[in-house]
């Protein structure tokens, strides 16, 4: 057992925060509130040439290779700062489903453009009913000759706006089981028919309507198997759940330590706030929820990374990462009295992204779902020992 | 980062578990919450003791040369688990014994003190059970405060006053307790002492104190001069704070066998939901999966505190973040269970009838063992006072 990360992983997270601190401190999160693409080209040039939009992608195809740790570390530290970007969507949405699922020419075409030129692309799966299962993906895309043709509409897909390409789930079968019949479809965002509205949203993570008019798309640029898309799906939301959760944790961190700190500072009846219990006692309620989630997603990540996932630590830490980031949020608020209602304090901009991460990948009552599927599955010791 | 145990460890779990395959009858988990109430259940816990015993199993933490195995932190955490999982009784012959009266005569008890008692709690033997006598009827969490007195008569010390909350005196032989030698001090740490007190002493009195439930948990001593030989003083005289807290550090981690405990109890609710169809229904599923997060958290947090205990990092907050960790586990594990069995959860502990009784009525009992388990060493508040200080070096509250 060991609960400590290697030296090299600690330089990794080190190079990380420092880029992150210098290069988007708050005024940069304020600022980009008001874009009109919702992040900033210069910063991101700067990530694709310090290499990471290729952290997870093998090296002949432009990457760097890393474990999932890094990539795991990476979204920690993006989390602690709330950075505007359109990484999670390229990288984690869909560079990572493409090198899992891609054909070589797939891969061999699409990855070094993320990697080393820092394509923009978004993942659009979520509809009008707002589901996460497979019965909310309801779009059709019917096969006419040689391509497909798109109809129909998705929601809430984030930096769509910037994206010159997109994965689309659409239902390409009619099916009783709604995960099947379902097919990702690799689409240029500038196609005919294509038309993108930014829906405005509290994290300001740039979420768009797409409409899709007759959009035909080539046979070839299938994600996995026809028919088959929803194990592309699962793939996307098991390591999207980690990596949002991690993204949460190192906010929840951020959002303890600013607290804890005016807490410290701020004096009432000639003492530290923090010198009486009720708010003492929340804070201490604050740091074990956030370090039980930190460890609950490096549970998942080690699996993850030792090559065998599992479903049920997954689930777990999206669902712990979905609760206590919010409480953590809203009782660092309350802590504060009314400066922390402002918008001058940056608290408020933690608690801004809490609805958006906490729906993507999954949100508590989907994963609380999971994990009782998989606890359907699992057999008690206490039976199996004495059979 | 790698969250599995060495090979040695898990060599240990499937010896423990061999153990209990062979001494641990099945379907009587329900009566870990009663192992000093009746007799019947106490004499089995300890017979099992005397085999533990045996092992070294008893005192495992303890060096070889006093009867104990000298295991690791990891080792301890594996033996704490399957002792919870498993509900394998009379671990601590009411606890105090193994956990910290050993372990504190080790390091500053005499060594006629150390060869006399000793050698009786690693053995498992009856006069080997200790029961602590810390708290009185006004010195709760305010310890120091304590007021019995213990006065110096020539080759004797005279003790009078009352203990309360003593778990197991009822079956202990000796008690571990704090008293007053010197009550002309300034400030009221000073002036206490540890001394070893008979149980079958002249002028003690033990009255039970049973829990709302009824059952027999712990007790009151009075003591009305009450006479131990000096060299039942342990440590120096006027200097028992120092060695209180000595003795207090060697109770951290006693919660570590908790989360397992509250394994095996989801474990065992999961299972009933699926053989009645119940997990099925939305809600019922949503609160397991809740209660799983929670369990799978609390779990690799004293899974760290232990990993920090074994590398000699920080230790000071964590066990008490563990604690009231688990002390909120323990209570929403026993709503939600509560909740799934329905009309059934309010049957009660003390007269458990497997004709009603589900699951071997263990939400019954946890229901109730509930508050008792916060408040048991330190209430979930005192570690929350712990850990302002200590873990978020927040300026102390109270």
């Amino acid at each position: 057992m060991d609960f400590s990360f290697t030296k090299d992983q600690e330089l990794i997270r080190k190079s990380i925060k420092e880029f992150f601190e210098k290069e988007c401190p708050k005024d940069k999160v304020r600022e980009l509130k008001e874009d009109k693409k919702g992040y900033d080209p210069k910063m991101w040039k700067k990530m694709v040439k310090l290499g990471y939009t290729g952290l997870v992608i093998p090296e002949e195809y432009g990457g760097t290779e890393g474990e999932f740790w890094d990539i795991l570390i990476f979204m920690e530290e993006m989390g602690r700062n709330i950075v505007p970007t359109p990484y999670f969507p390229t990288v984690v949405f869909c560079a990572m489903p493409i090198l899992e699922f891609g054909t070589e020419a797939q891969k061999k075409k699409i990855l070094p453009k993320i990697a080393e030129k820092g394509e923009i692309w978004a993942y659009a799966q979520i509809e009008e009913s707002s589901e996460q299962d497979a019965s909310g993906i309801t779009m059709s895309a019917a096969m006419s000759g040689e391509d497909y043709t798109l109809n129909g509409s998705k929601l809430f897909v984030s930096y769509a706006n910037v994206a010159n390409q997109l994965l689309v789930v659409a239902r390409t079968a009619e099916a009783e089981n709604p995960e099947e019949g379902l097919t990702v479809f690799i689409v240029d965002a500038g196609a005919e028919g294509v038309v993108c509205d930014v829906i405005p949203t509290t994290a300001r993570d740039m979420r768009c309507e797409l409409r899709f008019d007759n959009v035909k798309v080539p046979r070839d640029n299938i994600l996995g198997e026809p028919g088959k898309g929803w194990a592309v799906v699962d793939y996307i939301q098991q390591h999207a759940a980690v990596l949002k959760a991690a993204e949460m944790s190192g906010g929840a961190h951020a959002v303890l330590n600013i607290t804890v700190k005016y807490a410290k500072e701020r004096k009432q009846f000639d003492k530290p706030i923090g010198s009486f219990q009720a708010i003492q006692h929340r804070l201490v309620d604050m740091l074990t929820e956030v370090e039980e989630l930190q460890y609950l997603v490096y549970k998942a990540a080690w699996r993850i990374n030792s090559g065998s996932p599992s479903r049920r630590l997954n689930s777990i830490a999206k669902a712990k990462a979905n609760g206590v980031y919010h409480r953590v949020c809203y009782h660092g608020i309350v802590m504060h009295g009314a400066i922390g209602w402002t918008e001058e304090m940056d608290i408020g901009l933690y608690h801004l992204r809490t609805r958006s991460m906490e729906f993507d990948a999954g949100n508590t009552d989907y994963h609380n779902d999971l994990i009782a599927s998989e606890l359907e599955k699992s057999e008690p010791e206490f039976l199996t020992l004495f059979a | 980062m790698d969250f599995q145990f060495g090979k040695k460890e898990e060599e240990f779990r499937s010896e423990i578990r061999e153990f209990v395959k062979e001494h641990i009858p099945q379907n009587e988990y329900g009566h870990m919450f009663e192992e000093e109430h009746e007799d019947k259940s106490w004499e089995f816990s300890m017979s099992i003791a005397k085999k533990l015993a045996q092992k070294r199993w008893l005192t495992l933490t303890w060096p070889k040369e006093f009867g104990g195995m000298g295991a690791s932190f990891m080792e301890r955490l594996v033996f704490s688990e399957e002792v919870g999982y498993w509900g394998i009784p009379g671990v601590g012959m009411g606890v105090s014994g193994t956990a910290w009266v050993g372990p504190s005569l080790m390091l500053f008890g005499t060594k006629e003190q150390q060869e006399k008692y000793i050698p009786l709690i690693a053995a498992g033997d009856p006069d080997g059970v200790w029961c602590t006598g810390y708290s009185e009827p006004d010195s709760g969490s305010d310890l120091a405060s304590l007021q019995t007195s213990c006065v110096r008569d020539g080759d004797e010390y005279i003790i009078n006053g009352q203990k309360v909350w003593t778990s197991a005196a009822h079956r202990s032989r000796w008690c571990w307790m704090a008293v007053r030698t010197d009550s002309n001090v300034k400030k009221k740490h000073h002036g206490l002492s540890l001394v070893i007190v008979d149980m079958k002493s002249e002028g003690l009195t033990v009255r039970p104190l049973k829990n709302y439930v009824g059952l027999h948990y712990f007790n009151e001593i009075f003591l009305s001069d009450v006479r131990i030989p000096v060299e039942n003083l342990v440590g120096q005289e006027n200097n028992g704070w120092n060695h209180l807290m000595q003795a207090l550090s060697f109770e951290r981690g006693v919660a570590l066998g908790f989360t397992a405990s509250c394994r095996r109890m989801l474990d065992e609710l999961i299972n009933h939901t699926k053989e009645t169809g119940l997990i099925k229904k939305t809600l019922v599923r949503q609160r397991l999966a809740e209660l799983e997060a929670d369990l799978e958290g609390a779990r690799t947090l004293a899974y760290e505190a232990v990993w920090k205990m074994e590398n000699g990092l920080s230790r000071i907050y964590e066990p008490s973040r563990d604690k009231a960790n688990v002390d909120l586990l323990f209570e929403k594990m026993s709503r939600f269970g509560s909740d799934i069995l329905g009309a059934f959860s309010q049957l009660d502990p003390l007269h458990a009838d497997p004709r009603w009784a589900k699951i071997g009525g263990i939400y019954e009992n946890l229901f109730h063992a509930c508050p008792g388990i916060a408040i048991a060493a330190g209430t979930t508040d005192t570690q929350r006072n712990i850990v302002g200080q200590f873990g978020l070096q927040l300026p102390r509250s109270y």
